[in-house]
């Protein structure tokens, strides 16, 4: 069943049209990932669908139409963003910058405080520095930070915008299989951009390729490598 | 879009149009004192007054986009200067009006010194903060043998005797018969000399390279230090020349009333305040624009100075301001300022500006020469 | 040491009435970077609303939470109303407004309670004085150290620290204070962990001027009467308090408060025949003026704070 579908989402900044139309789809349990040159229409992709800038089209999730919806409101739908560049909170604690993604959550303060266990657990780094200022990370710490916080509002849909940037490649590895352990353990739903397209293919279920502002093709991780013409254009390998 | 008239700047029909103004306007300057009742002339020396300090205030925050709420206090300096001076030494009240531009210029000069670092709503805390103290330091004990403390001074305006002359030009006589029996035609045209110095000096200001470099620090400092704008003397110098601008009308004040108070409103905050609405009503950084809102508050005001008597409002508008225990006039304007900053940030002038521009076309003159009446952006940042 | 402690006491809790006018400014100005010039007047307006009661004959203990409610609507409203739209257009729009609101309540509260100061026992009202939230007849005092301190001082001096304390719970230990400090920290990340960023700047103004309005019934109290320039100069130490302590820090506000509370009584005491009481006011300036230019984001407040 699917969890997310857009269909001729359009969306652009100020005068400027940056997507034109494209056709979007996440089932329940899938990772998807988009690929695609720099800038693309990645992130400009996952703004649209995370409603953080104006945009036209049919965006539907979880059986609600949120093509109108405000972003804060479709977080509370289940939809959590890890955004390109991390977005934390500077001048907040490390604990508190998790505690702001579990805001959304009604299910009691027990339970935020187990994933906050649970995800210091995940990432020692983050466990030892609770209590410092998140500005004052380094840049791979606030990117797990960044996941950490996305994670903790229990979304039903991950976006996640280029998670391995900054990162050391042990680390990214990591992070992979974290996604890959909550989409496969929890039934996580995650829609990835990675510029790593090896290493994403390597998770997807299914793959979206951009080329400005437009899918150009899609398909199974296996079907997209087997096309030689996209394997050399656009995966680079 | 295509309009139904085009209009060239500087050609024969623009020049047209400025002769017919200046016309009417001109025709006003002398109606007024020669034709008007007492009352009406009095009401066009406020307006006048409010008028030079809106555009003092104007060179600063209309084209250099620095914030001020304390420029009663330049106002107050003027007031003083003219009054210490004319009462406490003799002088004569035209002498005056020198010392006290001299003297603001100095002082405001030197506010800008700490202005060259705090900026936006900061530097409007610092100059509210010195609106604030100046009355209290005109109050203070310490000045008190040179300022008369909290009762003020008076004896601050002309000396009129039997023995002044009284000029007429073929048997008409605009200035006022200055035996001390009606003056106000006299007044009335020391105010309106000092309305055109100021509005002289700041077209000269704006109109010239100096006042280029103003507009280009307001719209983007850095951009303006790279053209090889000095931002510390340009600021400084646009800082005590509109100081400097707003203690004549101060002056004016003193020579008019013969008596100099430190509460007096425009000498207090809220005497800052409203000259900064009056140029935000009428247009900031544009020339008219105080000029404009100037006269429409004193308008406004005035029709409505007598309503804290239920009597006096128009039947009409009873029932709208007839609870009200004091005149209408500031809580009017008030309200169209904010109402303003939703539908035309730059006041009237823009407003004007805009319905202007959907009949006329105005050709602008080649660069270089053109003029720049309507700023493009927003007069200044936080 | 007498003369100290009671100038020391009168300095506490005139410091008290200006770090709630800080506070005010300061949870404005962490939300939305906007400096509410509008502030004391907004007070002010509370503050009327309370002699009001007064003179319907609602005890001070009810008309207070009445004030400040009536304070939190307002707030609520004006950044609704008026901020929130013409804080897409510019910062200098803002200001405008707030200009424009501190005029157009300025002149309301002329409009609907005269210009003479409140109450004017005999004419017009049946109070003697403006409601004092404590004890404050002359002989209402306590004696420490061989001073005399008023009761007053000290009732305003506890209040303004529990409300410090409450602020404190609020802002570290719930969820609209975690709220509203990532609203502070990153208004954009806060929309997208679903924090309701329209609702939170909402609250934070109907806070602010909340508090305000308890500044001024507090102010109002300790100077007998209510009248429209009460709020001038409070808003101007208000203003050098958030700007000593710095323009985004609670704690820095109130302390900022404190101290400049008891720096201007101590200037007018014993700088008497210099400052005096005309010349307080300087103090303010002086504040400002200096921390601007020394260390603009002020005591506690972090470098975040761009002033140049
Ligand atoms: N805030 C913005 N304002 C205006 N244009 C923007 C903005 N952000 C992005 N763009 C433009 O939109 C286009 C797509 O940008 P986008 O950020 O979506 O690319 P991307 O695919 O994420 O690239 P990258 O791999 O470099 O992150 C680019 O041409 C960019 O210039
Ligand atoms: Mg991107």
């Amino acid at each position: 069943m699917s969890l997310l579908r857009a269909h001729g989402l359009t969306a652009g900044y100020g005068p400027v049209t940056v997507l034109n139309g494209i056709d979007l789809e996440v089932n329940e349990g899938e990772i998807v990932v988009i690929l695609g040159a720099n800038g693309a229409g990645k992130t400009t992709t996952m703004r649209a669908v995370s409603g953080t800038i104006p945009r036209s089209g049919a965006v539907e999730f979880d059986g609600h139409d949120i093509s109108r919806t405000s972003p804060d409101a479709i977080v509370r739908h289940g939809v959590a963003q890890v955004p390109q560049g991390r977005g934390t909170f500077p001048e907040l604690s490390v604990e508190d910058n998790l505690r702001a993604g579990a805001i959304t959550r009604r299910d009691g303060a027990g339970a935020v405080a187990a994933d906050l266990q649970r995800w210091f657990e995940q990432f020692p780094r983050l466990a030892e520095r609770r209590s410092q200022r998140a500005g004052s990370l380094s840049g791979g710490e606030q990117q797990m930070l960044a996941i950490a916080r996305a994670l903790m509002s229990r979304p039903k849909l991950l976006l996640c915008d280029e998670p391995s940037l900054g990162l050391a490649p042990l680390i990214t590895k990591e992070l992979f299989e974290v996604i890959e352990r909550l989409n496969r353990e929890e039934g996580l739903s995650v829609l990835l951009v990675e510029q790593n397209a090896n290493l994403a293919m390597h998770m997807a279920s299914r793959v979206y390729l951009l080329e400005t502002g437009r899918i150009v093709a899609s398909g199974s991780a296996a079907e997209l490598s087997a096309d030689d013409t996209i394997r050399k254009a656009y995966l680079g390998f | 879009m295509s309009v139904p008239f085009t209009l060239r700047s500087g050609g024969p029909g623009s020049w047209a149009l400025r002769l017919a103004a200046g016309a009417v306007l001109v025709y006003l300057m002398f109606w007024i004192p020669t034709q008007a009742s007492n009352g009406v002339i009095d009401t066009c020396i406020t307006a006048l007054t409010l008028m030079a300090a809106a555009m003092a205030l104007n060179l600063l925050l209309g084209y250099t986009g620095q914030i001020s709420i304390g420029h009663s206090a330049f106002f107050g300096i003027g007031a003083y200067t003219t009054g210490i001076l004319v009462s406490k030494y003799g002088w004569s009240p035209f002498q005056t009006l020198a010392v006290a531009f001299v003297v603001a210029f100095v002082v405001g000069a030197l506010v800008s010194l700490p202005a060259l670092r705090i900026k936006g709503v900061y530097l409007a805390l610092v100059t509210l903060s010195l609106g604030l103290v100046f009355p209290q330091l005109i109050k203070a004990p310490k000045m008190e043998w040179l300022t008369g403390g909290a009762r003020g001074l008076d004896k601050t305006g002309f000396k009129f005797t039997k023995k002044n002359p009284t000029y007429e030009i073929f048997g008409w006589n605009p200035w006022g018969n200055l035996r001390g029996e009606n003056v106000k035609p006299f007044l009335y045209w020391i105010a309106m000399i000092i309305v055109i110095i100021v509005y002289v000096v700041c077209r000269g200001v704006v109109k010239s390279r100096a006042g280029r470099s103003l507009i280009a620090i307001r719209d983007n400092e850095t951009a303006a230090a790279v053209m090889g704008v000095n931002l510390a003397v340009t600021k400084g110098l646009a800082f005590g020349l509109s100081a400097a601008l707003c203690s004549l009308p101060g002056c004016l004040s003193a020579i008019r009333t013969g008596n100099v108070t430190p509460d007096s409103t425009n000498l207090t905050v809220l005497g800052a305040i409203t000259f900064l609405i009056v140029m935000v009503v009428g247009g900031a950084g544009s020339l008219w624009g105080p000029i404009i809102g100037s006269a429409l508050y004193v308008f406004v005001t005035d029709r409505t100075g007598d309503w804290s008597d239920k009597e006096a409002i128009p039947a009409v508008l009873r029932p709208f301001f007839g609870w009200s225990h004091t005149p209408p006039g500031s809580g009017i304007f008030a309200v169209v300022l904010i109402a303003l900053m939703f539908v035309a940030p730059f006041g009237i002038v823009g407003m004007w500006h805009r319905v202007i521009g959907r009949f006329v076309k105005v050709v602008p003159r080649p660069a270089g020469t053109g003029t720049i009446d309507a700023p493009a952006t927003a007069p200044a940042e936080a | 040491m007498e003369l100290f402690l009671q100038r020391l006491a009168d300095g506490l809790s005139q410091g008290s009435v200006y770090a709630l006018m800080a506070l005010g400014l300061v949870i404005i100005y962490r939300g939305t970077g906007h400096l509410n010039f509008a502030q004391g007047e907004m007070a002010l307006f509370c503050t009327y609303v309370v002699y009001q009661c007064g003179e319907w004959g609602i005890p001070i203990g009810l008309a207070l939470p009445i004030g400040m409610i009536v304070g939190f609507a307002l707030g609520a409203v004006t950044e609704v109303a008026l901020i929130r739209p013409v804080a897409k257009k510019s910062p200098f729009a803002v200001f405008i407004v707030t200009l424009g609101l501190f005029q157009f309540l300025n002149w309301l509260d002329g409009a609907i309670w005269r210009d003479q100061p409140l109450p004017n026992s005999g004419v017009g009202s049946v109070q003697q004085q403006f409601p004092s939230l404590f004890p404050s007849k002359d002989t209402d005092f306590i004696t420490i150290f061989g001073a005399d301190i008023k009761l007053q001082s000290v009732g305003v001096f506890v209040l303004v620290l529990a409300l410090t304390g409450v602020l404190f719970l609020l802002f570290n230990k719930t969820k609209l204070g975690l709220a509203m400090n990532a609203v502070a920290s990153n208004a954009e990340s806060a929309k997208l962990v679903g924090i309701r960023t329209n609702m939170v700047l909402m609250v934070s103004w109907g806070i602010a001027t909340a508090i305000g309005a308890l500044g001024g019934v507090v102010f109002a109290g300790i100077n007998h009467n209510v009248n429209l320039t009460l709020m001038f100069t409070v808003f101007i130490y208000g203003s050098a308090a958030a700007t000593l302590g710095g323009f985004d820090s609670p704690g820095g506000a109130v302390l900022g408060g404190l101290i400049i509370g008891v720096i201007e009584n101590m200037a007018a005491g014993y700088a008497d025949e210099w400052v005096g009481q005309q010349l307080k006011v300087g103090v303010a300036f002086v504040v400002i003026v200096v921390v601007l230019l020394v260390k603009p984001s002020g005591l506690f407040g972090t470098a975040k704070v761009e002033r140049v």
